[in-house]
């Protein structure tokens, strides 16, 4: 019994990820119909932003202070999609989807070669601040404190997206803008503030996915596209463009791999693509997504 | 004369390599109805398209009481007061039909003095809207989403509204029913600019009509004045 709720535990942490990086692409792709294949490189960079962060510049600090820092990845890919929309991605726009494809791909090489610039090619640690929390007894085995804050972190994410996107004008009008953006055009939305806000939310939780997981294991190059290719799973079995998807394809992703892992590690990811085969021969747009 | 709410002078728009527009120049005065007709194709939505800055005009200007706004951004028109009606009626399919009519009510919340007794402005021309502000979208009828769709507009509290095809795909009473609205707009000295393929619905709205045909305005005047115009009815009914 507490093997299996180990078990749980680690497949809720895993999609927990899974959602912040998944649910941010599909995001962008529901509001501005773009898929952004350098959403990987901008969770990598988050997770590299908070390992050097806590690992490096506030190594000898305290764990209040780790914990104020443990944002700052989530933060600084926030302002690098700020950044990137206007400039690298608006001006495809307008361009067929090639473009689009070729414009995100290339960024992901991009962003992969500034992480190496930046920080060189050995993993970035951030362990300490996982080791700080130690471990809570589940029946007879441990487990990581820190991973329940993972949890958390995804599940009050989950919920703040679906508050946000449901309950607030802001959520209204972007639902407008990707649901008819020349009509919300017409009716005084600004499309563009709308695209960057939204490019933007993207991009902080791609990065805040990176910086929540970067303490329980490093920050490596590599990382993002791993995780990218995950991330389309996730897309492929929720539908793209949308959360709700995104945040039933992360947890199948998520309980999948774990038993995967657990009885069949040979071909765990085999098993995923097989699922995600399935998926869009039976419902090519996903479970939640939109024919 | 009384003064131009809208103006365009010699606009040229073209859709990819196409031109579609042709020198186009077209005057809608203060509370004035003008209705632009032509067959389908004509350059009727291109016209609707390129005074909303939905389509980029290559030439030529486009003016809002007197200010040029030919460049300006789609949202900054509609801030300025230029209300629009798809001939989709551009409903936002996933959103109920209050979510759609706060967009606009917030964006020109701004402007408190224009809003005070909006609503009741606003729906008195069609106040069966109410009866479905909880419906999605997605869930209207076409004379439905024409109704939510001109209301939506007129609750940016506009001094124009452009309505395309308004009266399309309506059974003639229903007909009936709109023409009245857009009177009881134009009766509280909003102007009108409607897009219109049946010259018929146009004369019985219109204080000014504009024919168009491949682009060209080939017909400016008085309703009763274009039956007399052989060439034009011609061209009109194809």
């Amino acid at each position: 019994m507490d093997v299996l709720l180990i078990h749980l535990l680690n497949s809720l942490l895993y999609a927990s990820v899974l959602f912040l990086i998944a649910g941010g692409l599909s995001l962008i792709y529901g509001v501005m119909r773009i898929v952004n294949l350098a959403h990987g490189n901008l969770y990598a960079f988050g997770a590299y932003v908070t390992a050097w962060a806590v690992g490096s510049v506030a190594a000898g600090a305290s764990v209040p202070v780790w914990l104020v820092l443990l944002p700052a990845g989530a933060l600084a890919a926030a302002m690098l999609g700020a950044i990137l929309e206007p400039t690298l991605l608006r001006p495809f726009y307008r361009r067929a989807e090639e473009y689009q494809l070729l414009c995100t791909f290339g960024l992901l090489m991009i962003l992969e070669d500034v992480l190496r610039f930046i920080w060189g090619p050995y993993p970035l640690s951030a362990s300490t601040l996982f080791e700080s929390f130690g471990s809570l007894s589940v029946g007879e085995s441990i487990y990581p404190t820190y991973n329940f804050l993972v949890i958390g972190v995804g599940a009050a994410a989950a919920v703040f997206l679906w508050a946000f996107i449901y309950r607030t004008k802001f959520g209204v009008v972007l639902r407008a803008t990707s649901q008819n953006m020349r009509m919300a055009a017409a009716l005084g939305v600004n499309v563009n503030r709308v695209y960057i806000q939204a490019f933007t939310l993207g991009c902080f939780m791609a990065g805040l996915g990176g910086a929540i997981i970067v303490p329980s294991q490093s920050a490596v190059l590599g990382m993002g596209v791993d995780a990218l290719v995950l991330a389309f799973i996730v897309v492929v079995i929720g539908g793209l463009g949308s959360l709700e998807g995104a945040l039933v394809g992360a947890l199948i992703v998520g309980f999948v791999r774990e038993a995967g892992i657990t009885w069949f590690a040979e071909i765990e990811l085999a098993v995923l693509y097989l699922i995600a085969a399935l998926v869009l021969l039976v419902r090519p747009a996903g479970l939640f997504g939109r024919p | 004369m009384p003064a131009a709410t809208l103006e365009l002078d010699r606009i040229n728009t073209f859709r990819g390599p196409a031109q579609i527009l042709r020198e186009v120049s077209l005057r809608v005065a203060d509370g004035e109805a003008i209705c632009l007709v032509g067959r389908n194709g004509a350059g009727k939505t291109t016209t609707i398209d390129s005074i909303m800055g939905l389509l980029p005009v290559r030439s030529g200007r486009v003016a809002f009481r007197d200010r040029d706004i030919t460049r300006l951004p789609t949202h900054e028109r509609a801030l300025l007061g230029i209300g629009y009606a798809p001939e989709d009626c551009g409903i936002f399919p996933d959103l109920s039909v209050e979510e759609n009519f706060q967009i606009t009510s917030w964006l020109a919340s701004a402007r408190a003095t224009a809003r005070r007794g909006l609503d009741e402005r606003v729906f008195s021309v069609f106040p069966e809207v109410k009866d479905f502000m909880t419906r999605r979208g997605l869930h209207l009828s076409g004379g439905q989403k024409k109704m939510v769709a001109i209301t939506r507009a007129m609750s940016l509290v506009p001094s124009i509204l452009l309505l395309d095809e308004p009266f399309e795909g309506l059974a003639p009473v229903v007909v009936t029913r709109f023409i009245e609205a857009v009177r009881a707009i134009k009766a509280m000295g909003i102007s009108v600019l409607i897009a219109e393929s049946h010259l018929a619905n146009a004369t019985r709205v219109a204080d000014r009509l504009y024919a168009i045909d491949r682009g060209e305005i080939i017909f400016q005047g008085h309703p009763r004045d274009v039956f007399a115009n052989e060439d034009v009815m011609r061209t009109i009914r194809g």
